[in-house]
């Protein structure tokens, strides 16, 4: 919706209090750089008052060195105060668009929109609020991908992971809500705008670990790194660990907009409690669509489905022709299923015999991978009051290793 | 309606527009073929299939023939549903009888397993120690198994594998633009069936 142009409106429509924007007003109140909302700690009333009962130079003198040092006050603080929340409306429109609990107050919702470039005061920045929101963002989507589909390579699920609570859904998701950015950080803008130091264009991203962890040999930059170390060394997308989240030069946006979703969270789970929080992820995350079945990718799947018939001890897979068309011709097509026995395991098409038979090999694994039991339960589902007693879920042997 | 479409059940024998004339393949000029738009149309029309007659039902119904689409990835086969689980049958319900269907190669090898470790010591003297006349192939059909049953078990001399890779170069150095790309597409392709795309 487009902002109505007062500007150019008659004078009689509007009231002198209105018809305020000249450079008379713009000096008494402020350049005001990036916001929309009044600025914050000038006395609105007053000024106004002064302002229409035209009262001496001297008075308004006076006025003018009063608010440029009620400015000179804002600006020495990094980020925004804390009553500056309540007046802005970017805030309560985004805290109205996310649904947001009642009990989830307006101020914090302003601290989850600090970065911690912006201001490094931990009292003020959203960094605590996103240590504990990537906690739980981690946790919910683990066990609800291990629990429901328990036969998951450990590839595959870092993947899904990352499509899940990864840095860039996140920052998908922030652009999603509606949250700008604040070209600089600063004690005038505002608090509706995500606040964070800008990385200079052209500056080198660490691409590796940038401190030292707790994997051995760490320096053998050759040696190979197990799929299961991944688990125990590196976070949860199978990445190294990155350092100190905080570097002098800045963030990019994308962190700093991954930052703010994390706190989100966290900042729903301190004030309006574990079942909205829950609540939140079910909605905002696990929503979203992920094919999990294009995660995959096989080397040799007929190797490793034979080597899965000979673990589970089913009778040894052979591929046999379905149906074909065109064999002697340019395109043929053939349909060639993987029969264990009489079952048929999968199924494939492809312009060659050894096309197809790949295919049906890779349906049949995926087959196995995917299979999810009927009732999942979550052991989070658990903190619930009132919580059935507890059923394991199905624990398998883990993927096939050749 | 009816009658036309009967017509188009017509043999083949009585319509001579569909054989090659004489004349037509004497002809070396360019010719136009006999086809019409009349006998065009004719040709087209088939008689639909039974299922899109409504008037054979007494009541209304949805016709559903859906295309030929490859299975589901999420749907479990039964047979790789654990013991616990409720769809688990018990019973093949499978139309198709895995015994009647053609293999996709020839013959299946039959498996012997008569190699002893012993053998298997002897494979790998022999290919260390002279592999310019031991080759995979020749081992595979002295000591009767299969070529990759031998790379299996050993490997080539590193210098032997260098002579190879310096052949491979010199070939691959005579191929076109256009070979090598077909062969770079062929490798991506294949690399695609794994990721099932």
């Amino acid at each position: 919706m487009k902002r109505l142009q007062l500007q150019r409106w008659s004078s009689s429509v509007l009231s002198p209090r209105a018809r305020t924007v000249n450079r008379l007003h713009q000096h008494i109140y402020g350049q005001r750089y990036q916001s929309t909302a009044p600025p914050v700690q000038t006395r609105d009333d007053q000024t106004t008052a002064i302002f229409e009962e035209s009262s001496p130079l001297d008075e308004q003198l006076a006025q003018i060195v009063k608010d440029s040092h009620t400015r000179h006050s804002q600006l020495q603080y990094p980020s925004p105060p804390v009553e500056a929340a309540r007046q802005s409306a970017k805030l309560a429109a985004l805290h109205a668009r996310l649904y947001l609990p009642s009990r989830l107050p307006i101020e914090t919702l302003a601290r989850t929109l600090v970065d911690v470039s912006a201001d490094p005061n931990p009292n003020f920045n959203n960094a605590s609020l996103a240590t504990l929101g990537h906690d739980l963002l981690s946790y919910y989507a683990t066990e609800h991908l291990i629990c429901t589909y328990p036969r998951l390579p450990l590839t595959v699920i870092f993947a899904a992971m990352y499509a899940y609570v990864g840095p860039k859904t996140l920052a998908a998701m922030a652009r999603e809500w509606g949250v700008d950015v604040a070209a600089l950080p600063g004690g005038e803008v505002d608090p509706g705008l995500l606040q964070f130091q800008r990385l200079e264009p052209g500056t080198e991203l660490p691409s590796g670990p940038t401190h030292p962890t707790a994997r051995p040999y760490e320096a053998q930059k050759n040696w190979r790194k197990t799929v299961t170390s991944k688990i125990f060394y590196d976070d949860e997308f199978g990445d190294p660990l990155k350092g100190a989240k905080h570097s002098p030069a800045g963030v990019t946006t994308e962190q700093a907009s991954a930052e703010f979703v994390r706190s989100v969270m966290g900042a729903i789970y301190l004030h309006a409690g574990r079942a909205a929080a829950k609540r939140f992820f079910e909605q905002h995350f696990l929503s979203r669509h992920l094919n999990i079945s294009e995660l995959f990718n096989f080397q040799a799947p007929a190797r490793d489905l034979t080597r899965l018939c000979a673990r589970e001890s089913f009778e040894r897979p052979v591929a046999k022709v379905i149906s074909e068309t065109g064999r002697k011709s340019r395109h043929p097509v053939f349909v060639v299923g993987i029969f264990s026995g009489q079952d048929k395991l999968g199924e494939g098409a492809g312009a060659s015999l050894m096309e197809a038979r790949e295919r049906a090999a890779v349906a049949a694994l995926k087959g196995w991978y995917l299979y999810s039991p009927l009732s999942v339960r979550v052991p989070s589902a658990m903190e619930e009051p009132s919580a059935l007693p507890w059923k394991p879920v199905h624990v398998d042997l883990g993927e096939v290793i050749v | 309606m009816a009658t036309s479409i009967a017509a188009t059940k017509r043999p083949f024998l009585t319509l001579p527009f569909l054989f090659p004339s004489l004349s037509d393949s004497l002809a070396l000029g360019f010719r136009r073929n006999q086809s019409s738009y009349r006998r065009t149309k004719q040709r087209l029309r088939v008689k639909p299939d039974s299922s899109f007659d409504p008037s054979n039902l007494g009541h209304d119904h949805i016709i559903h023939n859906p295309p030929s689409s490859a299975p589901n990835a999420y749907h479990t086969p039964s047979k790789f549903l654990p013991a616990d689980d409720i769809r688990k049958s018990p019973i093949v319900s499978s139309t198709l009888n895995a015994d009647d269907l053609p293999g996709v190669y020839k013959s299946m090898p039959e498996r012997k397993y008569h190699l002893t470790p012993s053998d298997i010591e002897e494979i790998r003297n022999l290919r260390m120690n002279d592999p310019m006349t031991w080759s995979r192939n020749k081992l595979a059909k002295r000591f009767e198994c299969s070529p990759v049953f031998i790379a299996m078990v050993c490997q080539a001399s590193p210098e032997k594998r260098e002579i190879q890779a310096r052949i491979l170069e010199a070939v691959q150095s005579r191929w076109g633009p256009k070979r090598r790309m077909a062969r770079e597409d062929r490798q991506l392709r294949r690399e695609a069936w794994g990721r099932d795309a």
